[in-house]
């Protein structure tokens, strides 16, 4: 599946790492980086990101 | 470039210190931060953004015991533990146990009973034509949502909002003087925290407290202990906020009675009149922080264990970030920064935010030409703000 966020809505508030810490990263600065081809194994886990992404900027495009 | 010479200082400790006056204004259009009585403030939206999430700072309230000469206790062990103050892993454990039950989608089946609660407290005072919002509306709305949330009997209330208030107590400078009572306060929300603990752990249900009872992430889950805890800082951080936020919110819009026409005329609005009132009006006047390593920013260097405070009203209204920075609901804008941000985000946004939208509807709905009855009365500017006492005469819409 694909993960995009939306650049212009993420304030990288890094709560996504936390549901998906495979996926989802702040580096050094505090900007969020992340995979865009994420295996079906961790469905669950990226939707937790979405849920609980405090700007609704994560969406899965299958 | 800011000289230091040119550096603004702003005295927060002076209980006439305004965050809606020229002098703050004047010192955010001459550099991005200022020197306070505390360490640093932030006045820029662009630099709270970056320095806001910046890894090398941390939450700033974590010592407040202490620096108020409180080294052990009930209060002590609570505040120390808190999810507000922890950091790194200890922090993101307990915040990914939390964050699921948070999410919209289980909100959702809360928000008709919210609906029903704004139009009984309204239907109350209606005929009267007057209100005393704080104590009417703002401060049972704000308790009976956290009932709602929590499963408490709602009829209980009186005693939550005694137990928040007294717990916010906390917070003010006389700690000291006012520890037995928030102690005392502290065990009796232990109390109500650990029935309902106790109870979902017999009888699961779709609510909430169920819901965190049974969170689950490979294995790991929240103890007694730790669940306790946080329903404690539920109903610490969600109450006292949400009620001022509202009558901060209401004060905004007697103050610009077009944009309430909009709303009332738009109730599709309600969601961007919250976002509008928290950027202009926030409860939260500031989110603190502590640097954690020595570090150069921009012009500035800042020793480790810096105190740093983020002004939210000031970054939400830089004409840098918002042209035209007057509240207007029809505005496309960037976020603030009322609910915090980073790791520490505000756990119950999605709930505030939804909560407040279906009061402002309503209230819209069926209030116009609001205007002051009497003598309203404020909390001073510092950290946490909002009316006191905010007695409102209105016509019936
Ligand atoms: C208008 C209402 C509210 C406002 C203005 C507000 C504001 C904030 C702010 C500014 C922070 C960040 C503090 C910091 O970084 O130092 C925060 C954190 C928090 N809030 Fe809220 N809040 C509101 C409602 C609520 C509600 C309803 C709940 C619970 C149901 C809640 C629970 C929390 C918790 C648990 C944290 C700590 C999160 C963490 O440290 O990871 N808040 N809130
Ligand atoms: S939780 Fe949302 S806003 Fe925060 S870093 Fe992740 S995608 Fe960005």
């Amino acid at each position: 599946m694909k993960v995009i966020v939306d650049r212009t809505k993420c304030d990288n508030h890094g709560q996504c790492t936390f549901a998906a810490p495979t996926v989802f990263r702040l580096d050094e600065r505090g900007i969020l980086q992340y995979e865009e081809n994420v295996d079906e194994s961790l469905r669950d886990e990226v939707e937790e990101a979405s849920d609980v992404c405090p700007a609704q900027a994560i969406r899965i495009s299958d | 470039m800011t000289t230091e010479l040119d550096v603004p200082y702003l005295d927060i400790a002076d209980p006439g210190f305004a965050m809606h006056s020229q002098a703050v204004r004047d010192a955010r259009a001459r550099s991005w931060y200022a020197k306070t009585n505390y360490g640093y403030a932030i006045l820029r939206h662009e630099y709270v953004s970056t320095l806001l999430k910046d890894p090398r700072l941390r939450q700033g309230s974590a010592k407040w015991p202490e620096h108020n000469g409180v080294h052990s206790g009930l209060f002590y062990d609570w505040w120390t533990k808190c999810l507000l103050v922890l950091e790194g892993e200890d922090h993101h454990r307990i915040r990914r146990l939390l964050n699921p039950a948070f999410s919209l989608k289980h909100l959702e089946p809360y928000l008709p009973r919210f609906e029903a609660l704004a139009d009984e407290l309204i239907d109350d005072f209606l005929p009267n034509g007057q209100v005393e919002f704080v104590n009417e509306f703002a401060q049972p709305y704000a308790t009976r949502v956290l009932c709602i949330l929590l499963g408490i009997p709602e009829s209980e209330w009186p005693t939550i909002a005694r137990l928040a208030s007294t717990i916010g107590l906390a917070l003010g400078v006389t700690l000291q003087q006012d520890l037995a009572e928030v102690e005392a306060a502290i065990a009796e929300l232990y109390v109500y925290a650990e029935d309902l603990i106790r109870d979902r752990q017999v009888n699961p249900g779709p609510d909430l407290i169920s819901r965190l009872v049974e969170a689950n992430r490979n294995g790991d889950s929240l103890s007694d202990d730790e669940l306790r805890n946080a329903l404690c800082l539920l109903i610490f951080g969600g109450m006292d906020t949400t009620r001022n936020q509202l009558g901060l919110g209401v004060m905004s819009f007697l103050q610009h009675p077009e944009q309430w026409e909009l709303l009332a005329a738009h109730p599709e609005l309600a969601p961007a009149a919250v976002e509008e009132v928290m950027r202009t009006n926030p409860t939260t006047t500031w989110v603190t922080r502590e640097t954690v390593v020595d570090f150069d920013y921009e012009e500035l260097h800042i020793d480790a264990g810096t105190t740093v405070h983020f002004f939210t009203q000031v970054s939400g209204t830089d004409p840098q970030a918002y042209p035209n920075p007057e509240i207007d609901i029809t505005a496309e804008r960037v976020g603030h920064y009322g609910f915090g941000g980073g790791m520490h985000h505000c756990l119950g946004h999605f709930v505030a935010r939804a909560d407040m939208a279906i009061a402002l509807r309503a209230l819209s709905s069926k209030m116009t030409n609001l205007r002051i009855n009497g003598v309203d009365e404020w909390m001073p500017d510092s950290g946490n703000t909002g009316p006191v006492l905010l007695p409102l005469a209105f016509d019936r819409r």
